[in-house]
């Protein structure tokens, strides 16, 4: 018991970095929750866009505007063009149209006007492009037979009117799984560097020379002492993990009750068991408690960036992700993500996710092994 | 001889406290003086107004003549300083920061390799030269911080409280070093709470408390302000109230106690007490073991003068 | 005197290891990072050929889809939309679809065109613009067929014909069309950059730690070694410049190494006016510096809490100038700008990244001002505490 108080009195000094964490983790939740809610029928991306109109707006220019706006969502950025530069270089705006003066005569006349436009050549502004050309052909076809303006324009509504109809087909809430991959991706920082970091602050503290002598002398039996040792930090990281499970059901809600929610609750469990294993690993190696959090922002940051905690692995070049296999976290992340794809789960969903689980414990099973080596070869030292 | 220091009615508050309350003294050239007192007695804060690092309320400092102020640089490149705390940087070599500190004093590179190698020769860290402070135990580390205090060859060292907390052999080593930087023409302050220190190596002694000069001299002035002559120490087992009281009424006796199976004895005047006592035992068919002469020490006369220990 | 100080000042800060690793070291390996996750997120949203699957059915085969929807599955590279599969049966191209091998699939039912998908997202919304695109041809060949009917009543006899000429006409003149589309963006749209100038910027503000070690040697009421100093015969204002100087210097060295790692082996583009970039690093550095030396006078504390006030500074202002998510800096910007043009971080970053986007331009010069007057304030408040001589307890 005297053990375990003191060790309640060490973590109560660490306490300032696991609120860090937690309080990054819930603003970046909260962050990437703001999308939209679950829709049955089909709905279609829009564009990010701004337009900026020199002619009257009136006739075809008038049509031309009404139809970006049906389409697409049109961003209002008031001032100068430095303002809308910015917007574009932060993708605040993908697509910039500049309607030029003449835009209705030039189309009427069976021209192509001259149309400036500013991208950032990603998937809204390949889109915006489409739908900016769509509009120019259609009208440019209808100007040789229309006798008016006025029958131009009803022309090219009525043909940009036609509609195909999309049919969805998944019943998955794609949306809150997607939420709650997020949040547990994002655990993996968390997770790794709260225990890391606080795990080897306290052995630190419990093995600092002083220290581990009076405790080598005293009436405790040295294998009770780090017994106790070992099942407080384990204690530790378990509260830890109840606390992200308990803060996801409050930040996640209706989706962890189901299925998907446990897996995602299982995977990050084993995780937290990996994590408490290198956290070992690394307290055996490094006794420097000014080199401990070095060492944690090294081995969470680098975790968490390589593994796509941060960035979706998606999103990262190959020869990364190969690296990145080589760590636990890429495992853990790797079932996250496959959960939000797993409609139905049968033998050929979960087998997947059941071998990545089995490569995380036995990643942990090494990293003990090592421990223990490491430990032994240091017993003869103080 | 000429007054190295003189400070004249020297007042330091912090905020309510009287840290040093109008405090006078002068040290003579050549001499080991002896700030002696208990913890907080104000040594150090004096010695931090001398060196005009600390503003004080009142009073005048004066140090080879001169007015000593923060700029008064010609007094500051004659005077050494050998703070309580060990003031050295953990990332240089024990060469490196002898030769740092060094360097503030003394620009001409030359002179300055040759004092470095005096210094560490003073303090016997001859072997250690590329150690770091980290790789030094505690009693080297205090000698190391001494050579960086005094390498410069200061008219005037003042040494605060150098051997705390200092291994027998290193404090020896500082003690002779200290003495041999005497010799070689030095005035030294010396403040410290070890009274043996304070026997063995100064001249005159002023001894502090509250902030106030509470006796000075030399040591055997001092010790005369103590009414105790002589002390006798015995181990007895099973001493009786009233054999206490019959010693109490030998010869010359001021002050009996008896204490864990010891029994002290203080004498006003010191002649044959020895002998009465070994007598009265006799008589009385006691058993003793141990007999000690003391002849009276500084804490005597601190524990006469303020009713209190000098050591907590 | 001045260098004798400079030289031990030069030599404790590269002696001290945890003070390299966070000004030295852990910048690069940050670095190394952002650009290990980031290298490959604008490729990939830039739009890539679309998986479908269709059904080759009777319709189909003899639709009006055919020929269009094989040409976008065929052309060169970068004009290609789509990857097609053709399967025989619905069932095949559901299948397909339920092991996210496709992206949705086309079935022609009863003459109507159907799109199936998963999910609502950019290639799907692709997807439904191409079919609604050939849709719309028949769309405009039956409205200009009824009008040229409407024009020539005595030709019904030949409705089929007509349909047909205009059909073929209609393709015609819609695959010549070129759409006059100028591009007039600025080049330089590599929002990830802004990731590494954060990072620049929050090498520059660590450096202050370096400022703070360094004038906490040197300060008697802030350190022993600071009080043996100052009784020494050497003037406060030179120890304190040399110290600082050599600090600065340090910082300079560790800012470099930063710079050519970055662009020689993270390949960061920093724009092409090299003595802008310089005249930038070294304001920032400035800020940085002089955050140290206000944080080491102003702050009576040990040296670890020192260090940990200019740590969580600085991480705060990189947060906000995007080192967390770009998109940060944007919403600080356009939302409450104050609070970026008074965080060093964010000057710094807005120096590089105006510099990269709109070269050299005023905005740059506001940024390098901007940081100069935060050196100048923070300095000014040191230099008052810094004038103290003695002091009333240390």
């Amino acid at each position: 018991m005297t053990v375990f108080k003191a060790f309640l009195k060490v973590l109560n000094k660490c306490k300032i970095p696991i609120i860090i964490y937690t309080v990054i983790l819930v603003f970046f939740s909260a962050f990437n929750m703001q999308t939209s809610e679950k829709s049955v029928s089909f709905t279609a991306s829009k564009p990010n866009i701004l337009i900026v109109n020199k002619a009257k707006e009136e006739g075809i220019t008038k049509s031309f505007i009404n139809y970006l706006n049906k389409n697409s969502n049109v961003i209002n950025i008031v001032g100068s063009e430095e303002k809308i530069d910015d917007a574009l270089f932060y993708r605040d705006v993908s697509y910039v149209i500049y309607v030029p003066e003449n835009f209705s005569q030039e189309i009427i006349a069976g021209k192509s006007p001259e149309i400036k436009v500013k991208t950032v050549g990603d998937y809204g502004a390949s889109l915006a492009n489409m739908m900016v050309e769509r509009y120019l052909k259609i009208a440019n076809v209808y100007s040789d037979v229309a006798e008016s303006e006025e029958e131009l324009v009803s022309l090219i509504d009525d043909t940009l009117a036609t509609k195909v109809d999309v049919k969805i087909t998944s019943k998955l809430d794609s949306n809150s799984i997607e939420k709650a991959a997020f949040y547990y991706n994002f655990l993996n920082y968390c997770i790794l560097a709260g225990t890391i970091y606080v795990i080897c602050l306290i052995l630190s503290s419990f093995k600092e020379e002083n220290i581990k002598k009076r405790t080598m002398v005293s009436s405790m039996s040295n294998k009770k002492y780090n017994t106790i040792l070992l099942l407080s930090n384990g204690l530790f990281a378990f509260v830890l993990w109840i606390f992200y499970v308990v803060l996801s059901f409050i930040l996640l809600g209706k989706i962890m009750n189901t299925m998907h929610g446990l897996f995602f609750i299982i995977n990050s469990f084993i995780f937290t068991f990996c994590a408490l294993t290198i956290a070992f690993l690394i307290a055996n190696l490094v006794s420097n408690k000014n080199a401990v959090n070095g060492i944690v922002n090294v081995i969470a940051l680098g975790s968490s960036f390589l593994c796509g905690s941060f960035v979706p692995t998606s999103m990262l070049p190959n020869f990364v992700l190969k690296i990145a296999h080589a760590l636990p976290s890429y495992w853990y992340i790797k079932t996250n993500d496959l959960l939000k794809e797993v409609e139905v789960f049968n033998v050929e969903t979960i087998n997947p996710i059941l071998t990545n689980m089995f490569i995380i414990i036995c990643f942990s099973i090494i990293f003990i092994i090592i421990t223990n080596m490491v430990s032994i070869k240091r017993k003869g030292k103080i | 001889m000429k007054n190295v220091i003189e400070v004249k009615n020297l007042t330091k508050k912090y905020k309510e406290l009287k840290a040093v309350d109008n405090l006078s003294f002068e040290v003579k050239e050549g001499e080991i003086l002896g700030l002696l007192g208990p913890n907080g007695s104000g040594k150090s804060t004096t010695i931090n107004c001398l060196l005009s690092l600390l503003n004080f309320d009142g009073g005048d400092i004066k140090i080879f003549g001169k007015e000593m102020s923060p700029n008064a640089y010609d007094i500051k490149r004659k005077i050494g300083v050998v703070f309580q705390d060990v003031a050295v940087f953990e990332e240089l070599s024990v060469y490196d920061n002898i030769d740092y500190f060094c360097g503030l004093y003394v620009t001409d590179k030359k002179t300055r390799k040759k004092y470095v190698e005096d210094a560490i020769k003073l303090v016997g860290l001859e072997n250690f030269k590329k150690f770091y402070p980290k790789q030094l135990s505690g009693g080297l580390l205090r000698r190391l911080n001494i050579a960086c205090g005094i390498a410069h060859k200061p008219k005037l060292i003042i040494l605060d409280e150098p051997t705390v907390a200092v291994d027998p052999q290193s404090r020896n080593n500082i003690l002779d070093g200290i003495k041999k930087l005497r010799k070689d023409g030095a005035t030294i302050i010396y403040t410290t709470h070890y009274m043996e220190e304070v026997e063995i190596l100064c001249d005159r002694v002023i001894i502090l408390d509250k902030g106030s000069v509470i006796a000075s001299g030399t040591n055997d002035e001092l010790k005369k302000l103590s009414s105790t002559k002589e002390k006798i120490i015995v181990e007895v087992m099973d001493l009786d109230k009233n054999h206490i009281k019959e010693i109490n009424t030998l010869k010359n006796v001021a002050q009996v106690t008896y204490k864990d199976n010891n029994l002290t004895i203080a004498y006003d005047k010191g002649k044959n007490n020895i002998v009465d006592l070994i007598n009265y035992f006799k008589k009385e068919e006691i058993t003793y073991n141990n007999i000690f002469v003391a002849r009276p020490t500084l804490n005597d006369v601190f524990l006469e003068l303020t009713g209190k220990e000098l050591r907590d | 005197m001045f260098i004798h100080n400079f030289k031990y000042a030069f030599k404790t800060l590269f002696s001290n290891k945890m003070l390299i690793f966070w000004t030295f070291a852990f910048p690069i390996i940050l670095g190394t990072f952002f650009n290990m996750a980031f290298s490959n997120i604008e490729n990939s949203e830039k739009m890539k050929p679309v998986d479908i699957a269709i059904v080759n059915n009777h319709a189909f085969e003899f639709g009006l889809y055919k020929e269009p929807l094989e040409k976008l599955g065929s052309e060169k590279k970068e004009e290609k939309i789509f990857n097609i599969k053709y399967v025989d049966s619905k069932k095949d191209a559901k299948e397909l679809l339920d092991k996210n091998k496709v992206s949705g699939y086309f079935i022609i039912i009863d003459d109507k065109p159907n799109v199936v998908v998963n999910k609502n997202g950019f290639d799907e919304t692709i997807f439904k613009y191409v079919i609604e695109e050939i849709d719309s041809y028949i769309k405009i060949t039956s409205n200009i067929g009824n009008k040229k009917i409407a024009e020539n009543p005595n030709e019904t006899g030949r409705v089929n014909t007509i349909y047909q000429y205009v059909y073929l006409d209609v393709t015609k003149k819609i695959s010549e069309y070129k759409a006059n589309i100028k591009d007039v963006s600025r080049g330089n749209l590599s929002y990830t950059m802004i990731e590494f100038y954060t990072l620049i910027a929050m090498a520059c503000l660590y450096g202050g730690i370096l400022g703070t070690v360094s004038i906490n040697n040197v300060l008697a009421n802030m350190s022993n070694n600071g009080k043996r100093v100052s009784v020494s015969p050497t003037s406060k204002a030179k120890l304190v410049l040399s110290s600082t100087l050599a600090s600065y210097v340090v910082q300079l060295i560790g800012l470099l190494l930063l710079f050519l790692y970055t662009i020689f082996v993270l390949k960061v583009d920093y724009g092409n006016n090299l003595p802008h970039v310089i005249l930038l690093s070294l304001a920032g550095s400035l800020a940085g510096l002089s955050l140290g030396i206000f944080v080491s006078c102003v702050f009576k504390t040990n040296e670890n809490t020192k260090t940990g006030i200019i740590i969580a500074f600085t991480m705060l202002g990189c947060f906000l100038s995007g080192m967390m998510g770009i998109t940060m800096k944007y919403i600080i910007d356009k939302n409450v700008p104050i609070i970026n043009k008074i965080n060093p971080a964010s000057m710094i970053t807005d120096g590089f990244y105006s510099l990269y986007y709109y070269g050299t331009s005023g905005r740059f010069f506001f940024n390098v001002v901007s940081l100069l007057i935060f050196s100048l304030i923070l300095i000014g408040i040191s230099v008052l505490s810094l004038r103290r001589r003695t002091y009333d307890s240390i």
